[in-house]
């Protein structure tokens, strides 16, 4: 028999959305209705399950990590220690900060019992009774949606002690952030959390052997977590039906820049570029040169046939020399000067700079962002885009943790492609778009 | 020293606010609470005083050079007071493509007030902050811990006019994508 065609686009009638089901619907952050819609009821199941056979079910679906690194969960899952009676720790990863990601908010605002779930099974599966939420400061309702549903779920027995009458304890503690990207990086953010300035750590040891004050600790994205509830839910095989060779599943992809309907749209893996575009996102708003296809750290690409064909999965855009990333689509239209655009994005990058190490703090905080704060003012030099791609190049690999190598996707994926409009700046001290005003009325 | 003897600690009549965040943590990691008391009088105060970051070290244990190192680390804590309305403005790419940067003129404009400083009466501060995760619904005005989305030229007037009133307008409830806007959130909740 013929093994059954991979859903790969959301067109096909077999996909059907989950994870995002109830985002934007009212009063969806409350335990009622997420009950109402059969919430708990994979953390149920789960309890009643062998933690090792949770963690089977996770590497058997193929689920990879959706923070950007997309590491296997199920094997992250498996690196931790056995249990020896130390305080272990389930962290989850709230702290979407990457231009051009904003998917996990909405889980967070109107779905906060869907993380909270996944948590719940996460931490059951690696033996930890603590789940940690590190909640991006500036997401103040998420924030408020979330204490309200931890409070809730004490109160309703699905946090606490012996919940199901499992034996297995578990709670939450939520900790917000205060502005700072870095604080993504799973080392700054166990930091941060500490009460610490939040530096990267060295690795190893990896947060399995030595992660939140010392004790063995595994972090996991939003959107992670969640995915884990259907998983559990439906069976691995309904989400590596979905999906490519080297990415199952469904994944939450966000669209912004100049397309008609921006916004987060759930999609089977293995979808086009021009299915997330044309069919889900109204097309773009003006014509396109180029797509960040996975956030602002993932190398630019020409916007043409090609790329719009490609398959939006891990291995798909990698051959096209990119990423897939958060899956944070930005659409950069012709008439924004592309130099201008990728200062935009370096002077990110620069503010975020933590400090810690050197070719991040000179190069990209110090030498980056005032070379191309000089282009774009009209003051370039010959000789400037090599030296940018000099310096590109001993930065590269160099530096203590991956913010660095995260802002040199922009500037040399700029460069390669868009080399002509570097020059014309140089060459005529203004842009070779000048459009000036984007707000609309 | 003196501010101490003449400043009441912040949290003397806070105590079970105080108590409520230090439970939050384990007793080994009862320094993990310095980001939440920061944030509480940064909250009330618009600031955080010299005095309150001697009053937190104490609660924690701490020199005060380590919560000060902690406190200077992030940008959300202020040394100086903030105006009653503190209006950050994205600047990052997708709210720039979404005209943020016009949106920043013009309140620079308005306010007489440029990046990082607060007008004469304390009542604006004005802020260019990075992505808020807001890229759907760009360009986004933050004002203290409310966004304002899909801020176009009409409505940033309208939000600026009613805080100049003092009121804080209710924002919008609007998702973009999956969710196109509030109406039909209402609709799918009442069907
Ligand atoms: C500079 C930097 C910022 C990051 N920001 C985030 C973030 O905001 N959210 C996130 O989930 N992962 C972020 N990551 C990735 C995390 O370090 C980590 O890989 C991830 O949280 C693991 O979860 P996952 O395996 O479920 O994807 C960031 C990484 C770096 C290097
Ligand atoms: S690369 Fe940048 S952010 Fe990362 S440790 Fe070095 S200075 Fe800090
Ligand atoms: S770029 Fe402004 S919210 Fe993301």
């Amino acid at each position: 028999m013929e093994a059954p065609q991979q859903i790969t686009s959301r067109k096909d009638p077999r996909f059907k959305v989950s994870m995002y089901e109830h985002v934007g619907v009212k009063n969806s952050w409350t335990l009622s209705y997420y009950l109402g819609h059969g919430g708990y009821q994979a953390a149920q199941k789960a309890l009643t399950m062998q933690p090792s056979e949770i963690i089977n079910e996770v590497k058997a679906s193929g689920l990879r990590g959706r923070g950007g690194a997309g590491f296997p969960t199920g094997v992250k899952w498996s690196f931790m220690p056995p249990v020896d009676g130390r305080q272990r720790f389930l962290v989850c990863n709230a702290d979407e900060s990457e231009p051009g990601s904003f998917k996990d908010r909405y889980i967070l605002e109107d779905d906060p019992h869907q993380l909270i779930e996944g948590l719940l099974i996460g931490g059951y599966a690696i033996g930890a009774s603590k789940g940690v939420i590190y909640i991006r400061g500036e997401y103040y309702q998420g924030y408020q949606r979330l204490k309200q549903a931890v409070a809730e779920a004490r109160q309703a027995g699905y946090l606490g002690s012996n919940i199901f009458e499992s034996g297995f304890d578990f709670d939450v503690i939520l900790h917000r952030g205060a502005g700072a990207y870095i604080c993504g990086e799973e080392t700054a953010l166990m930091n941060s959390f500490e009460g610490l300035r939040a530096n990267p750590r060295l690795k190893p040891p990896f947060p399995a052997q030595a992660g939140v004050y010392g004790l063995p600790t595994t972090i996991n994205n939003v959107t992670s977590l969640a995915s884990v509830v259907h998983i559990i839910n439906n069976g691995a095989d309904w989400f590596s039906s979905m999906g490519t060779d080297d990415s199952k599943g469904n994944k939450l992809y966000q669209i912004s820049g100049s397309v008609e309907r921006p916004g987060v749209y759930e999609m089977p893996m293995g979808a086009s570029f021009r299915e997330l575009i044309y069919d889900l996102a109204g097309g773009p708003t003006m014509a396109i040169k180029a797509i960040i296809p996975g956030g602002s750290s993932t190398p630019m690409l020409p916007f043409d046939d090609e790329h719009l064909d490609t398959p939006m999965d891990y291995g798909s855009i990698a051959t096209k020399g990119s990423m897939l990333g958060t899956g944070g689509v930005i659409l950069i239209p012709t008439e924004k000067c592309i130099v201008n655009a990728t200062w935009n994005l370096v002077r990110f990058y620069a503010h975020e700079s933590c400090g810690k190490c050197t070719p991040c703090r000179e190069g990209i905080a110090g030498w980056m962002v005032k070379i191309y704060q000089k282009l774009v003012k009209g003051f370039g030099q010959e000789g400037d885009i090599e030296l940018i791609e000099d310096m590109a190049d001993k930065i590269r690999g160099k530096a203590f943790c991956p913010l660095a190598d995260a802002c040199l996707g922009p500037v040399q994926s700029s460069i390669e492609h868009f080399r002509g409009e570097y020059e014309y700046l140089i060459k005529n001290g203004k842009p070779m778009y000048s459009k000036s005003d984007w707000w609309s009325e | 020293m003196i501010e101490l003897e003449t400043i009441r600690p912040f949290f003397e009549d806070k105590k079970e606010l105080l108590a409520e965040i230090l439970n939050r943590y384990p007793d080994y990691g009862r320094r993990s609470a310095v980001m939440p008391l920061l944030w509480e009088v940064q909250r009330s105060e618009r600031h955080v005083s010299e005095a309150r970051v001697e009053e937190i070290a104490g609660i924690l244990g701490l020199h005060a050079t380590e919560v000060k190192g902690v406190m200077s680390f992030y940008s959300t804590y202020h040394e100086q007071p903030l105006g009653k309305y503190h209006l950050q403005v994205c600047s990052t790419l997708s709210c720039s493509l979404a005209g943020s940067d016009q949106m920043y003129d013009w309140l620079v404009e308005e306010l007489g007030i440029v990046n990082g400083e607060t007008d004469r009466d304390g009542l604006f501060s004005l802020q260019k902050v990075e992505c808020l995760g807001s890229c759907g619904t760009a360009p986004v005005l933050q004002v203290n811990d409310v966004y304002y989305e899909r801020m176009t030229r009409s409505r940033c007037k309208e939000v600026l006019a009613a805080l100049r009133r003092d009121e804080l307008p209710e924002p919008w409830l609007e998702r973009g994508g999956d969710n196109v806007s509030a109406e039909k959130a209402q609709i799918e909740s009442e069907s």
